[in-house]
């Protein structure tokens, strides 16, 4: 293993017309890090994911995946790349079923996504990957319902399902346990505790306990910057940190 | 001196789909709707127009009688119609569609089939003489006036104005203006108006230099949504620039390359289509 | 499809076999435009149901196949071999070239491939001197292939049930196949399909190709069957009411178009032949289908099978706006 990083993000801003969602936001994970981005909402983390999947352009800065500069490249190569993400709002195919939404995840950064002829179903390989997602994340006994007859929970876990599916090397997750009850997100911290060691997760969580059960480090926003970076326990100790929270900065 | 006189054709035609073009994009702009019959409320108000002056036998109210007739269609069709399908661009596209076909189809029943024109009122008849030795028709320069004078008043009102700046905060951000507790409905219903008058009113002044004949409907529709596409949807200054755009090219088009002068108008199009999908000031593609 | 939809593929097939047997010139005519605009019909379908864009200009690819076969077999005395096969590849051509159009979305894009649709049809109007203006191109002859000679409407007619068949079945395929899910899911969500690694574009693209030129094959034929084209052919009106077909049939399925192909041209040649106000007949169509069975037949059969059933039957129709996008807890 190279000491290159996953993820080098070098002074990145992003600006909304006169509002700077992101400020000249510099972040290293290494390769197999699980960082935590924790902040008030409106901190800029999903403006930061936007940036770094590529579905925004930032205003300055440069982004780097696997020491590669990909600033310029679009989102879909940089999924091709490995990148897996997650939304804070679902964001879920509803009207296909559940096993369609995987099978296109899955296909995705495969050559197969162009093939006109053959049903999608003859495709084992793509089938038992599919399978395999569902099963970890525990919808298979779901997969061919359509996506609206699912709870919300159940979308949730769909959600994850997707981003694992391309077999992503670096796996984004924007609040995954946003609006589950305490027992599904239990379920969803298990579930991505137990996620290889070789995929790098950054995750973006509200819930303190799940972030600090989870991450190795932890980097802490507010109002577009980094204000803190450190482990579970210095951020833990740390008073600064609840000040963001309870808005007393 | 002959680049002066097509100038002034395409300027003038120009006016007359801003006269057009301004409204359908406004409406886009604040109610997200597509109006599809705006080119058939063109053929109407000419049609109410052409009968309020013959009865009469004042241009004003023939003008009048345009924009007002196209006010009390338009009502109808927004409250019973648009408004059962909110936002569905393909469900407004065809309805308004099916509803360009029953105009159309009335108005061949009530005052056929010929190509009818618009005699111009007594003080816009003949020639008038232009700086540089033009002699142009004065409708038609008296219409490129018009078409500033309505274009600047547009502008102030919606520029200058408070009910300007709420359409304007409208047309960014809907749901803000409803938050701010602005009665979105009048509103709408105001611009809605607005964009039936000047419809209807375009349709009688078209009238009078183009004429007014089944198919028209549609002719003009089509030049009104290059002129958008152009400018793009939603912006007032899109449709200034849009109908000026469209208008010198048809004219020089037609000027130049005769045999081509029924698609000329297209190449702007095509060209922002390539380099920039959402038009000169649209704001989203 | 079930055991019981391939029965009545099976028996709709038979008694289409057997329809010139039993049914006079004026029928089989409308069978046979039942099916060339059905296929038109889907070429929009594609498009419309499958990938979730809006296209207003498919007369466009119809006229102009239509146009060059026949100018090639009229004046150039080509065979058919040539003219057919030049006639597609026009269609082809254009496609590709007006595949331009998916750089735009949502209403740009209605617009603009009404625009486009426009073009040809101005072009038709204007370029007299090759298309004949409004006079229009006729004396097509009825398509030789090779050895294979049609003589008259009956035999026509198998052609064209052969050709629509088979265009059927590979549609069907394609709409299974992993192609077909990924325009499904763009339908649903470029974004969401972008950040899986999709490049939504070029799958647009390709969609709107193989949609003009299945648009293409139907304008051939086409003027086979009617053996003269003119400028309405290219039409606004052609564009949309292909359009209207596919809602009216239900969208996103194979049969749907032609269900609504064989209503709407039912209700055309019926009404017209009885009321001059015909064409606001049609207006009404429109305006009752959008408002009232944005779903076409085929949804309205659903809904009613649901209701027998007492289950719920949500709406696929793309024209209804869905209250359900992103999801909220």
């Amino acid at each position: 293993m190279t000491d290159q990083n996953a993820v080098d993000v070098a002074e990145l801003t992003k600006t909304f017309g006169g509002i700077h969602a992101v400020e000249k936001v510099s972040l290293k994970v290494p390769i197999g890090q699980r960082r935590a981005l924790l902040g008030p909402n409106g901190a800029g983390k999903t403006t930061l994911f936007n940036c770094i999947t590529g579905s925004m352009r930032p205003s300055a800065g440069r982004i780097f995946l696997f020491g590669k500069d990909v600033t310029e490249m679009p989102e879909h190569h940089r999924t091709a790349m490995g990148i897996g993400r997650t939304y804070q709002i679902t964001n879920v195919f509803l009207k296909l079923s559940v096993i369609e939404n995987v099978l296109l995840a899955v296909q995705g950064t495969t050559r197969q996504k162009w093939i006109p002829y053959r049903s999608v179903e003859s495709f084992p390989e793509s089938l038992a990957r599919a399978t395999e997602e569902l099963e970890r994340v525990g919808l298979a006994n779901r997969a061919s319902v359509s996506v609206r007859y699912l709870s919300y929970g159940e979308r949730r876990q769909l959600e994850l399902a997707l981003a694992l599916a391309s077999r992503p090397r670096v796996l984004l997750l924007d609040e995954p346990a946003s609006g589950l009850s305490p027992a599904e997100r239990q379920r969803i911290a298990g579930i991505i505790a137990q996620l290889p060691r070789h995929i790098t997760l950054i995750l973006i969580e509200h819930d303190m306990s799940v972030a600090l059960g989870l991450a190795d480090q932890i980097a802490v926003l507010h109002r577009g910057r980094v204000i803190l970076e450190g482990t579970p326990d210095e951020i833990r100790a740390n008073p600064e940190v609840r000040e963001v929270y309870l808005g007393k900065v | 001196m002959n680049w002066a006189l097509q100038a002034l054709n395409g300027i003038s035609l120009g006016a007359l789909l801003f006269l057009l073009a301004s409204g359908f994009t406004l409406i886009f702009g604040l109610a997200r709707v597509v109006n599809m019959a705006h080119g058939a409320f063109y053929l109407l108000g000419g049609y109410f127009g052409l009968t309020i002056l013959r009865l009469t036998g004042s241009f004003w109210l023939a003008l009048l009688a345009g924009g007002v007739g196209i006010i009390v269609v338009n009502y109808f069709i927004e409250r019973y119609l648009l408004r059962g399908i909110g936002e569905n661009h393909l469900a407004q596209v065809l309805l308004t569609v099916g509803l360009v076909y029953v105009i159309a189809d009335i108005a061949l029943s009530i005052w056929g089939g010929d190509s009818l024109s618009i005699p111009p009122p007594a003080f816009a008849r003949g020639p008038i003489d232009l700086p540089g030795g033009i002699v142009y028709p004065r409708y038609r320069f008296l219409l490129i006036v018009f078409g500033v004078f309505i274009g600047i008043l547009l502008w102030l009102l919606y520029k200058k104005t408070q009910i300007g700046a709420i359409v304007r905060a409208g047309v960014d951000d809907r749901e803000m203006v409803n938050a701010m507790g602005i009665n979105i409905d009048r509103l709408f219903a105001l611009v809605f108006a607005l964009a039936a008058f000047l419809a209807g009113m375009s349709g009688v002044a078209g009238g009078a230099f183009l004429a007014l004949y089944p198919g028209a409907e549609w002719e003009i529709l089509v030049l009104a949504l290059v002129v958008v596409i152009v400018g793009g949807l939603g912006s007032l200054e899109g449709a200034m620039a849009g109908s000026l755009i469209v208008g010198l090219v048809d004219a020089y088009g037609r000027w130049l390359l005769p045999q081509f002068s029924h698609f000329v108008v297209f190449a702007p199009m095509a060209i922002l289509l390539l380099l920039r999908p959402r038009g000169l000031f649209g704001r989203e593609a | 499809m079930g055991r019981r939809g391939w029965l009545v593929l099976g028996i709709t097939v038979a008694l289409a076999l057997l329809a010139p047997q039993v049914l006079g010139t004026f029928w089989i005519s409308l069978v046979i435009q039942v099916l060339v605009f059905g296929l038109l019909a889907l070429s929009v379908d594609l498009l419309l149901g499958h990938t979730g864009i809006f296209p207003l200009g498919h007369a466009a690819f119809f006229a102009l196949a239509a146009y060059t076969t026949a100018i090639l077999q009229v004046r150039y005395a080509q065979p058919t071999l040539l003219a057919a096969p030049a006639g597609l590849g026009a269609a082809v051509i254009l496609a590709l070239v007006y595949g331009l159009a998916v750089r735009t979305s949502g209403v740009y894009f209605i617009l603009v491939t009404m625009a486009m649709g426009h073009i040809v049809w101005g072009a038709a109007v204007t370029w007299a001197s090759f298309t004949n203006g409004d006079n229009g191109i006729g004396n097509v002859p009825f398509p030789a292939l090779g050895s294979l000679a049609i003589r008259n409407l009956s035999s026509y007619y198998y052609l064209v049930l052969a050709v629509v068949l088979a265009c059927a079945l590979a549609y069907r395929k394609l709409t299974r196949s992993p192609f077909g899910l990924t325009l499904r899911g763009i339908r649903e969500s470029g974004s969401r399909m972008h950040a899986l690694g999709y490049n939504v574009g070029a799958h647009r693209y390709a969609a709107f190709v193989l949609s003009g030129s299945l648009a293409g094959l139907a304008g051939v034929l086409y003027i086979y069957f009617n053996r003269f084209v003119s400028p309405p052919t290219a039409s606004l009106h052609v564009s949309v009411e292909a359009a209207l077909m596919v809602i009216v049939g239900g969208t996103g399925t194979v049969i749907g178009p032609f269900i609504g192909s064989a209503i709407i041209l039912v209700l055309r040649n019926y009404v017209s032949a009885y009321l001059v106000n015909w064409m606001t007949i049609m207006g009404v169509v429109f305006i009752a289908t959008v408002l009232w069975a944005p779903d076409g037949v085929l949804g309205l059969m659903r809904r009613l099978r649901a209701q027998l059933r007492m289950s719920p039957a949500r709406s696929e129709s793309p024209m209804v706006v869905a209250g359900e996008g992103k999801d909220t807890p």
